[in-house]
């Protein structure tokens, strides 16, 4: 008798092994859009529909908010300057917030700062280093005032948007967060448990990993760009993390290193010891709107990019919003916000200094 | 005085221990070998979101040339990872992002809009699922 227990024990034992939701297998797929790579990962029933769903809204919102795409809403409304162009509600209501944000952050985030970019070569990889007359004459486009909305719905949906000649939109620097933003909101309406999403440097951290231990989201060491190697991991369940480095994109001429991220102020790039900045924030689960934390994060990792190390602290101490920040600066420190330190864990022997900010 | 019990073991308590050992070497399998990625490590190569070629890296080494959108690179491979050694895009991003080893790492073409990606081979439980930047 004593031996039918012990083999009811083992059995015991043995289910308690068995396959659970650790052995789950998700659909990924990756694909190029928006101007880098992306992956697409989403874990349980219906899995392969959602990717699917989920590939093909990125590529809609590509196809009307690319700047370089003939016949986008943006390249229209940049071919049309100097008069009203019709664009849909979602890109009008995105150029709102993209504007919103900028003033928020003290125009550091700019959408009409494409002319200067492109002058840089950063649109067709043809890079240069432009005259300092040439950037004069084409910071004159640049700023919010010389975009107009019109907040009249027109009968067939549309909404009008007015640019001023020698202006031109790029919404590059906010369509990924905005995607990330409209893919939270696919997941909470297919019931997605758990997935994850980079759309370049925007990740969605949607539910916990299958072992229900959070997202191990690493991130990139700026010192090793060619390298996929990271600095620390952030441990990520219902959120949303965009970062924007100095790394990601650059040329040299004449032993100097120019990248991509321009100050709107200056024309120039970014000059402000920063090499990298994160900016993390939570989804709201149940409230997943499209205009959220996403297109914030997005926003705010160009913008406080630019501001610099000072600047950006006390922005995130005083902006109001919700959200955390790694910085990486040039001179090998990483700072971490406060509401984020306990799910950071540096990475031994980076030769970083790490710190934590309150 | 009482006599003690027989404590001779018989076929039954011989029978209940061989199906605890095998028991407890299911377990451990099971334990040890979940999400272990025992999976060969195998390249994917998609180009414009077409999977265009898996090859499981384990049958030796050679290259293969991927032409997606204008431009081709060529990329080595062998059972240790995949490098990209030559193409012809404008900025060689692909060239210069090494060697890749471990599943879930990629190499991008963004002008080829080519996308070569691992999977499989030994889980790295401790790194990242996906890095940002």
């Amino acid at each position: 008798m004593e031996g039918v227990w012990v083999l009811l024990t083992a059995l015991l034992l043995t289910a308690c092994a068995a396959p659970g939701p650790a052995e789950e297998t998700p659909v990924s797929r990756q694909i190029v859009a928006m101007d880098t790579a992306m992956t697409f990962t989403v874990y349980g029933e219906g899995a392969a529909e959602t990717v699917q769903a989920a590939v093909e809204r990125v590529q809609d919102l590509e196809t009307r908010l690319s700047r370089t795409e003939d016949g986008s809403e943006v390249s229209r409304l940049n071919g049309s300057a100097g008069a009203p162009a019709a664009v849909s509600e979602e890109t009008y209501r995105l150029i709102g917030a993209a504007m919103e944000l900028g003033e928020e952050a003290g125009g550091a985030f700019d959408i009409t700062v494409a002319p200067v970019v492109s002058a840089w070569g950063f649109t067709e990889s043809a890079f240069r280093v432009p005259e300092q007359a040439e950037l004069d004459e084409l910071l004159t486009h640049v700023g919010p005032q010389h975009i107009r909305q019109n907040d009249q719905r027109q009968a067939d949906g549309t909404y009008l948007v007015e640019l001023d000649a020698g202006t031109q939109l790029d919404l590059g620097g906010i369509a990924k967060g905005y995607a990330s933003d409209c893919l939270a909101a696919l997941f909470a309406e297919r019931s997605v448990e758990r997935g994850w999403v980079s759309l370049g440097g925007n990740v969605l951290a949607w539910g916990t990993r299958p072992d229900g231990a959070p997202w191990r989201i690493g991130i990139q060491d700026p010192k090793h760009p060619d390298r996929q190697q990271d600095l620390g991991l952030v441990g990520l369940e219902d959120a949303f993390a965009v970062t924007s480095g100095s790394y990601q994109r650059y040329f040299e001429e004449d032993g100097a290193v120019y990248h991509h991220i321009i100050d709107p102020a200056t024309g120039y790039p970014a000059d402000s010891g920063l090499v990298s900045v994160t900016v993390v924030a939570g989804v709201e689960r149940g409230g997943e709107t499209a205009l959220g934390s996403g297109t914030m994060c997005d926003a705010f990792s160009t913008a406080l990019f630019i501001m610099g190390e000072e600047r950006a602290l006390d922005f995130w101490r005083s902006s109001g919003r919700t959200f955390d920040l790694i910085l990486v600066t040039e001179d090998g420190r990483v700072l971490v916000t406060d509401g984020i330190a306990d799910r950071f864990t540096p990475e031994e022997g980076s030769g970083y200094r790490y710190e934590t900010v309150s | 005085m009482r006599r003690s019990p027989e404590l001779k073991p018989n076929l039954w308590d011989a029978l209940t221990a061989g199906v605890v050992v095998v028991l407890a070497v299911a377990c451990a399998a099971a334990f040890w070998g979940r999400g272990g990625g025992t999976e060969q490590l195998t390249m994917v190569v998609s180009i414009d979101g077409a999977e265009v070629e898996r090859l499981n890296l384990d049958g030796g080494q050679g290259q293969r040339v991927y032409t997606g959108n204008g431009y081709t690179l060529t990329a080595a491979f062998s059972p240790e990872g995949v490098t990209v050694t030559e193409a012809d895009c404008p900025t060689q991003d692909c060239v210069h992002s090494g060697t890749i080893r471990r599943g879930g790492q990629s190499i991008v073409c963004l002008p080829g809009r080519i996308i070569i990606q691992l999977v499989g081979g030994p889980a790295d439980r401790d790194g990242p699922d996906v890095i940002i930047g």
